[in-house]
């Protein structure tokens, strides 16, 4: 259990190489080892969305996923999420506009999620906007204002 | 640590130039950092050689530790130190944020003493969080349990203890309700409400021989830096504490608390920096969230709905070895005009970690009973419950009998009203249906007061065209960094652009809490007043100075905009850096604070930052000075389930003037969301035999989540209020919640003909007898 292991993950379109204990988490392999803090921890067990990444594409809690569970697989993070030589990606153009969020806290893992939730295509009204960004938790309440960000994402990417 | 700069065009229309100034909608300064994952928070610093802290918790709520074997803890792979009560180490004690004696004891951060479930009884340090987290379910822990009073309502916990200072009475309130026309007595009760801001609590600490850094979440810089070399018997300057984002504090991250003790002494006592992280679960015990509260309010009044007389018991929650006051009477007190009043409050001890802030403590439990029971008084009498407020309304305070500086609540009443369509409602309970939601309107004020604490800033205008403002002072999304950007981009004359702000590290200008929602409001005064000397001074030395070339004007003065100095009648130009580069100067520093003139010196600093004993009560002068709000609802209300779901909020709210209407508006709607959780949601369930927090962790302990909110607007109605602070603003953070549970409750029962008076309104209370 407790014996390390050499891993190597591809993070932001960028290989990394790192000796961890298998039950390292993704989630702390990014924050403790990658020097990649972007993704937050707010409960470590699944329940608040602040660890929202993408997994070849799709969004995952990087608390409730091994590190080694996604060797070979394309992570992304926040910090990996804008387009080459672009300024911000038009999620997170739409939520600094909206002021989707106060104290930033959730805000990387809300970005996450609205970006998978987007090309999904579960971003089709506000309600189901609301339905499926409640996985992600704001304690400070910028929901409205994160629906608004969300919608009018989606018509920039669409 | 990182200045943020107001560099980045903001997306938004209204962004940039004139556009930027203090009151416009400018987008925050400090967001493009949170939004690309760049912002780091307290735990995401990481020193060489760092180590990981867990802590282990009591499992029993009251009684003492026999022993504990920490043997097979110390024997895991990777344990570098367990510390226990045996061999935690005493740090002396400290003053506390009142100004007064902790103690005069040593400061034990464990103890075999266990005065409540979940109290910290241990710590393991090891190379890896994994390695601590696998150690720390090692140690055995032998405990000798006593009985104990898991809540208030249980029996044994008695009427608590009678909190005299507290009483407010006039008149003689008792004969007015005994001979009242009509009568009204209820208990409202509300539940322990936890803070859960989205960061959990922690820090890393690490020692360069006598010299402690800490980064660790804060909203007071110079009180934790100053717990934390009282601890350690070091001066202030000893200490620093960085903390330039804040992830959610709500009240909780004011002070310097046992973990805090715990890895700083670990550092200490292994000689390298140590991360400690509070795991979810143990933040509802590793500080206080509000207590439980209960109040029976009697309203005596006239048929025609005029009160006669208001009556309060109130009590909270506080723990066997902590003293916490909820200010039951703090609405109670100031929102209607009624010739008698009696108010008297207990505390009463039970086997709880000591409850602590959360989002306007007093008032928000304070409003829920009034706001419930004027309600329930509107029914009684027959009149509209807006109707009802306005007949009562307070021309002056009360129970200061000072008149208010600015009260736009009859306004908040009559916009609110107007944009929310109150004039349709059907007075009738249950008269609003749609297939089978049950619909309800209901409506509560609120108010949060202003209070004041100097500030200090340091300005500093460079060479290059750039200005930095600095100041302990944090921001964890109130928008300090922008505010404060926008204030001395005003007050200098120069674009928002090209000012940087540090915030949110002891090494600054000093600064009091951020809490009591005054942070706003003092640091804007003291950025304005310091950058107004930085430009007064940059003026004089392009009058005066023989390198100048405005000098030969024989000017009186010049003016600034934009960067520019220019002439007072026409003339050439120039702009400030290119001034500073001809008079051979690198940057212009100026340093103001905002403590009265005869009273500002180094302990009155030390005095007004790190305690609130320099904090002016809002009554304090000629003036009752206090921020009012009022909450229009509407709630849908399903006939068979009874799950409620608000459905619509329009809230208009006097919070004086707005420096940024953008982000007071997200704050306003962040309290309103926050309080339709604690309506409908938030509830800590207590076990009665264990005293324990059951749902202690974000599955169970709900709060609002974005398909729990609709859209709300919000409107303000405040004009700018000089009495109230410099540049006119008044409380807006925590404004915003009081009020929201009862206009839902009132919503509720108007949809329902059911009143609750418990908190959450839970479907099995509305489906129950």
């Amino acid at each position: 259990m407790s014996k390390p292991l050499k891993i190597k993950l591809h993070v932001n379109g960028v290989a990394r190489e790192l000796v961890i204990e298998p039950r390292v988490t993704l989630l702390d392999a990014l924050r403790e080892h990658l020097n990649l803090t972007g993704s937050k921890k707010g409960c470590d067990q699944g329940q608040c969305g602040a660890c929202t990444v993408h997994v070849d594409g799709e969004r995952v809690l990087a608390c409730l996923t091994l590190a080694a569970q996604v060797e070979g697989r394309e992570i992304t993070t926040v910090e990996g999420l804008t387009p080459d030589g672009a300024e911000l990606h038009p999620v997170q153009a739409a939520f600094l506009k909206h002021d989707a969020f106060q104290c930033g806290y959730c805000t990387p893992g809300q970005i996450m999620s609205a970006v998978a939730c987007i090309r999904e295509g579960h971003a089709s009204s506000d309600a189901e906007i609301r339905e499926y960004m409640s996985g992600n938790l704001c304690r400070c309440g910028a929901y409205p204002h994160i629906v608004a960000a969300v919608r009018e994402a989606r018509e920039a990417l669409s | 640590m990182t200045p943020v700069a107001a560099k980045m065009k903001r997306g938004d229309s209204t962004d940039g130039g004139a556009a930027s100034a203090l009151g416009s909608r400018l987008s925050r300064i400090d967001g493009p950092a949170k939004i690309k994952g760049q912002a780091r928070y307290g735990l995401e610093h990481h020193p060489a050689n760092m180590a990981y802290a867990v802590i282990v918790q009591s499992t029993i709520p009251s009684g003492h530790i026999r022993a504990i074997d920490s043997k097979p803890a110390e024997a895991a792979p990777g344990v570098l130190l367990v510390i226990t009560p045996d061999n935690v180490m005493p740090l002396k004690p400290i003053t506390t944020w009142t100004g007064a004696p902790s103690s005069d004891k040593p400061y034990l951060a464990l103890t075999r003493e266990i005065n409540f479930t979940g109290q910290h009884v241990a710590a393991v340090i090891a190379e890896t969080f994994e390695q601590a987290s696998e150690a720390a379910g090692l140690l055995r822990i032998d405990y000798e349990e006593k009985e104990s009073i898991p809540s208030y309502d249980d029996p044994k916990s008695g009427a608590g203890n009678p909190l005299d200072a507290m009483a407010v009475a006039w008149g003689d309130a008792g004969r007015a309700f005994a001979e009242a026309p009509v009568r009204i007595e209820q208990t409202y009760r509300t539940p322990r409400e936890y803070n859960v801001p989205i960061e959990p609590h922690g820090l890393v600490a690490e020692w360069q021989g006598d010299m402690l850094t800490v980064w660790e979440p804060s909203q007071w810089v110079n009180f934790m830096i100053h717990n934390y070399a009282e601890w350690y018997g070091l001066p202030d300057e000893k200490v620093r504490l960085i903390s330039p984002y804040v992830g959610g504090g709500f009240g909780s991250k004011a002070f310097a608390l046992g973990h805090g003790a715990i890895a700083t002494m670990a550092a200490k006592m292994l000689n390298r920096p140590v991360k400690l992280a509070v795991t979810r679960p143990q933040t509802f015990t590793a500080f206080g969230g509000r207590p439980a509260t209960r109040q029976t309010l009697s309203l005596g009044a006239t048929k025609e709905g005029n009160l006669l007389s208001i009556v309060q018991k109130g009590a909270n929650e506080t723990s066997v070895d902590g003293v916490w006051v909820e200010p039951l009477a703090s609405v109670t007190a100031l929102m209607y005009a009624t010739p008698n009043l009696s108010a008297r409050q207990n505390i009463v001890p039970v086997n709880t970690v000591t409850p602590c802030a959360l989002r306007a403590p007093g008032e928000n439990p304070s409003a829920w009973g009034i706001e419930c029971a004027i309600d329930e008084l509107s029914y009684e009498v027959g009149i509209d419950p807006v109707a009802i407020r306005l007949l009562n309304y307070a021309e002056e305070d009360p129970h200061a009998k000072k008149p208010w500086s600015t009260r736009r609540l009859r306004e908040a009443y009559e916009e609110g009203a107007k944009a929310f369509g109150w004039a349709k409602r059907n007075p009738k309970p249950r008269s609003m249906r749609d297939g089978h939601h049950l619909i309800g309107w209901g409506v509560a004020a609120g108010t949060y007061p202003v209070r004041r604490t100097a500030g200090e800033a340091l300005v500093r205008i460079f060479a290059d065209g750039r200005a930095e403002v600095a100041s302990s002072g944090i921001d964890m999304g109130q928008g300090t960094y922008t505010i404060l950007a926008q204030t001395a981009a005003e007050a200098i004359g120069m674009p928002v652009e090209q000012i940087e702000v540090k915030l949110g590290d002891s090494a600054l200008p000093g600064a009091p809490v951020a809490g009591g929602s005054q942070l706003a409001n003092l640091m804007t005064g003291a950025v304005h007043k310091a950058a107004t000397a930085a430009r007064d001074e940059l003026i004089g030395l392009a009058i005066n100075d023989p390198k100048s070339p405005f000098r030969e004007l024989q000017a009186n003065t010049l003016s600034i905009a934009d960067g520019v100095i220019s002439p007072p009648r026409g003339g050439e130009s120039m702009s400030i850096a290119e001034l500073l580069r001809r008079l051979g100067r690198d940057k212009i520093e100026v340093q103001r604070d905002t403590l009265p003139e005869n009273a500002n010196s180094a302990a009155d600093k030390l005095a007004t930052y790190n305690t609130i004993t320099r904090m002016r009560s809002p009554t304090d002068g000629d003036y009752s000075l206090h921020a009012w709000c009022v909450h229009f609802i509407e709630v849908r209300v399903d006939e068979d389930f009874g799950t409620v779901r608000v459905s619509r909020v329009v809230s208009a709210l006097d919070s004086g003037r707005l420096y940024n209407p953008k982000l007071a508006e997200s704050q306003w709607k962040g309290g309103i969301i926050m309080g339709i959780g604690q309506a409908l949601l938030e509830e800590g369930l207590v076990d009665p035999r264990q005293g324990r927090v059951i749902n202690n962790n974000l599955g169970d302990y709900l709060i609002a989540t974005n398909a729990d909110i609709p859209d709300i607007e919000v409107i303000s109605v405040g004009v700018p209020d000089f009495h109230a602070s410099a540049l006119g603003g008044k409380a807006v953070g925590e404004l915003g919640i009081v009020g929201v549970a009862p206009a839902i409750a009132n919503a509720v029962y108007h949809a329902t003909g059911k009143r609750i008076r418990e908190l959450p309104i839970t479907l099995e209370k509305l489906l129950g007898d």
